[in-house]
């Protein structure tokens, strides 16, 4: 078992030094160990400049191939997207076939809009709440069910439910449960917890970590079956081997699992920072943006703002504002994971 | 489901449709090329072809009126034994957002439920200035529209909604649970506080509020700012247009005291930022609660849930002189006709249909409101007795909000209220924000 961790220095006895370390390895080694190892090794081949490198580019496809795809995409997404985008720049209200450039004045107002800046900034702890804590969660559930446990198979399923229910109907579903006659307060009171029954959507510090709770309740699952199956493509022998140099389960996670999960977790933690920067089902459905503006999210104030009050340019304007949040935040994080994962191999 | 069978159906009747409308033998088999019946039938006078219209018909309207609608539609059906009407009905943010993207790209229905005055993006007053709708001054039940309703169905003079209904908003109380504590419906300001007091004392809750629903919030201000600000001053709504009234500056403030005077006196179950709409006819239908400041169109919901139970509407008093109390009443089920119908008499005949006192009162009574033209037909619903009495002694008030210049003045009321009970703003930062709201017009 501790074949693996000396098998650098068991290639270079083994057979002459080569450039392709992963593949000279397998005639002179038993198979069922040497195979495992190539799993590990596959990302480092193709994430950098390689000898593997000048194969893959001979089977490569013209890129005129794409030309179809991205007509069609540019006609259906990104031509009606600019067009769209246009509009933030008039005073369009929705119905009238007039319209007047305005210039920059949307986003002015934008700027000086209390209610603007209150949504950014519900927006982005929501979002940043909800990508800690969802994910948080997730990994644990994801190393509780990672485990020997026999149940483990139903747990998994029962786990991950949530997350296949449409969002507003579960958004429904929590705001009979969070209504102050509801069956959460009924729970803590039974339990003799009475002291805790909140008014959880009706009381505005509590409105917003309600939907928060909400979200991960139903996105927790998600993320685990993401984790799962980063945990479940680690080799059994670097556990073996790790618990044989004598980690304890916290430096094991920390130096061993942790790294190998590097995937997993730029998956999840993009995944749900943008769901939690465009969230707009669960907040409508459970608190309309109340009580007062509380809850209010930029897409929540866009919908009003376009179908309820006729203010096309100005709602175009925080869509802009709140794909530039996206699209920087994203990237951002993005590239930070990334370099996680790099240094992590 | 039904929506398909009556698609199929439309698909049949749309292909001999044409034949129909030039005379031809509607039951051969030819098909016609192309859409347009519009040529041909537009030599036709409306309504006056009666039983020989066929067609489909489209219309669409807010979900709390479907039942109404869909009783006249079963009634025009009889009459119109070729005519299919095929329904879309949604909630009220969806439907104003659906109607608005229809009425620009063409695609409308024939006939469709518009707000009455102004103050919300599908509202009359918004829509007609763009050409959207078609002006009704010519129809035979023109005329008959109440004059106290003008100020709501039309745009500059020109008359473009139907009423169907005529709605009011006070407290509907539940008979059997005011009986239980024998207490009888306030007359006056007191007897309102009197009333939460005896209710606490019973254990039960005088007015269930649901302000978590953002456009229950505005209830209670309507009910008691009918009396307090609309009431004692005719010209109010003159002179707020005028710039010469404010909501900061008139009894608006005393009227918004007077909500959490009632917040404070207990009136309310506990955190009704919390309660929903459908939660408190809940409580009154099961009699935790003795009442519900709400519309008329909550009485059908309760009688739904409580099938014998009894439900009364009756005025909220703000003063301790019932003489001065007023309600706030208005048309409802307003319904217009798509400038471009693609069936203009299909559109026309339903329209004047829907304006016959027996469509009116079927209308009325399936929906729990008051026919909006009166006629002796009618058989008054106790429930509703007062409100006809106020209408009658002309003591009503339009809804507040259909006289606003636009959506955004209801928007802040409904959030402000929300905000005062959360202790997050005060009544003077509200009505002041409503006035800035005001103040940018249309």
């Amino acid at each position: 078992m501790k074949r693996f961790i000396s098998r650098p220095g068991a290639v270079g006895a083994a057979g002459p030094p080569d450039d392709q370390p992963g593949v000279t390895a397998r005639p002179d080694d038993g198979r069922a160990i040497t195979a495992e190892p190539d799993i590990g090794t596959a990302g480092r081949i193709n994430g950098r400049p390689s000898p593997g490198r000048p194969r893959w580019r001979a089977r490569a496809v013209p890129f005129w191939f794409l030309i179809p795809a991205l007509a069609l995409y540019g006609f259906v997404v990104i031509w009606p997207s600019l067009q769209g985008a246009a509009f933030s720049l008039t005073d369009w209200d929705g119905l009238s076939p007039t319209k007047d450039f305005v210039g920059l004045a949307n986003f002015r107002e934008l700027w000086s809009d209390d209610v603007a800046r209150g949504a950014v900034r519900q927006t982005i702890i929501i979002a940043i709440a909800v990508t800690i804590i969802q994910n948080g969660f997730g990994l644990l559930l994801a190393l509780g069910v990672n485990t020997q446990i026999r149940s483990r198979n139903l747990l998994r399923v029962l786990l991950f439910a949530p997350a296949v229910i449409t969002p507003v109907i579960t958004a429904f579903l929590w705001r009979h449960l969070l209504a102050p006659t509801g069956a959460v307060n009924d729970v803590l009171g039974a339990v003799g917890l009475g002291a805790l029954q909140r008014d959880w959507l009706g009381n505005p510090d509590l409105a917003l970590w309600s939907v928060v709770a909400v979200i991960v309740w139903q996105f927790a699952g998600l993320s685990m079956v993401i984790f799962l199956a980063g945990l479940q493509s680690i080799p059994r022998e670097i556990y073996e081997a790790a618990a044989i140099d004598g980690t304890g389960p916290i430096r094991r996670f920390w130096y061993v699992v942790r790294p190998m999960l590097a995937p997993a977790i730029t998956i999840n933690l993009v995944l749900s920072m943008i769901g939690g920067l465009k969230l707009f089902d669960q907040v409508w459905v459970m608190t309309g943006g109340g009580p007062g503006r509380a809850t209010e999210t930029l897409s929540t104030l866009l919908y009003k703002e376009a179908f309820q009050f006729g203010a096309f340019g100005y709602s175009i304007a925080l869509a802009i504002v709140l794909t530039a949040f996206v699209a920087v935040l994203a990237s951002v994080q993005y590239g930070f994971l990334r370099r996680q994962e790099e240094s992590a191999q | 489901m039904r929506n398909q069978r009556r698609f199929v159906t439309a698909a049949v009747a749309a292909t001999t449709m044409v034949l129909a409308a030039c005379g031809g033998d509607a039951d051969s088999d030819e098909t016609t090329e192309g859409t347009g019946a519009e040529g041909n039938q537009a030599d036709a006078p409306a309504g006056e072809d009666g039983a020989d219209l066929s067609g489909t018909l489209t219309l669409s309207g807010t979900a709390s009126d479907r039942p109404a609608v869909e009783a006249v539609i079963e009634l025009f059906e009889a009459e119109y034994p070729d005519v299919t009407v095929e329904t879309t009905f949604a909630d009220t943010e969806p439907y104003q957002a659906t109607l608005r993207t229809q009425l620009t790209s063409g695609t409308a229905p024939d006939v469709f439920f518009a707000w009455p005055g102004n103050g919300n993006p599908g509202a009359v007053q918004v829509l007609a200035p763009n050409g959207f709708l078609r002006d009704l001054g010519d129809r035979p039940w023109a005329d008959s529209v109440p004059e106290g309703m003008h100020a709501v169905t039309d745009v500059d003079g020109t008359r473009y909604l139907l009423p169907m209904a005529f709605s009011g908003i006070g407290a509907i109380y539940n008979q059997a649970a005011m009986d239980e504590i024998g207490a009888a419906a306030p007359e006056t300001w007191d007897e309102v506080l009197t009333l939460c007091q005896t209710a606490q004392d019973a254990g039960k809750v005088a007015f269930a509020l649901g302000n978590q629903t953002n456009w229950v919030t505005q209830l209670i201000n309507y009910a008691l700012a009918a009396t307090n600000v609309y009431g004692a001053d005719e010209n109010f709504v003159d002179s707020m247009a005028a710039g010469d009234a404010t909501f900061a500056g008139s009894d608006w403030v005393g009227t918004m005291e007077q909500y959490m005077q009632m917040n404070d006196a207990g009136c309310f179950q506990s955190d009704p930022l919390g309660t929903s709409y459908e939660t408190t006819i809940d409580m009154v239908a099961t009699g935790d609660a003795l009442a519900v400041v709400q519309g008329t169109w909550a009485i059908a919901l309760l009688a739904e849930q409580a099938p014998d139970g009894e439900f009364r509407l009756a005025a909220l008093p703000a003063t301790n002189d019932p003489n001065e109390t007023v309600m706030p009443g208005a048309p409802s089920g307003t319904f217009a006709v798509n400038a471009e119908p693609a069936e203009p008499d299909l559109a026309l005949a339903f329209i004047d249909f829907m304006a016959t006192p027996e469509a009116m009162n079927t209308f009325a009574e399936t929906g729990g409101s008051l026919p909006a033209i009166p006629n002796d037909q009618y058989e008054v619903d106790p429930a509703l007795e007062e409100l006809i009495e106020f209408q009658s002694a002309g003591r009503t008030v339009p809804f507040m909000d259909q006289l606003w210049p636009n959506p955004r003045v209801q928007e802040a009321h409904l959030t402000g209220v929300q905000e005062i009970f959360a202790g997050e703003t005060s009544i003077g930062d509200v009505l002041q924000t409503m006035d800035e709201a005001y103040a940018k017009g249309q």
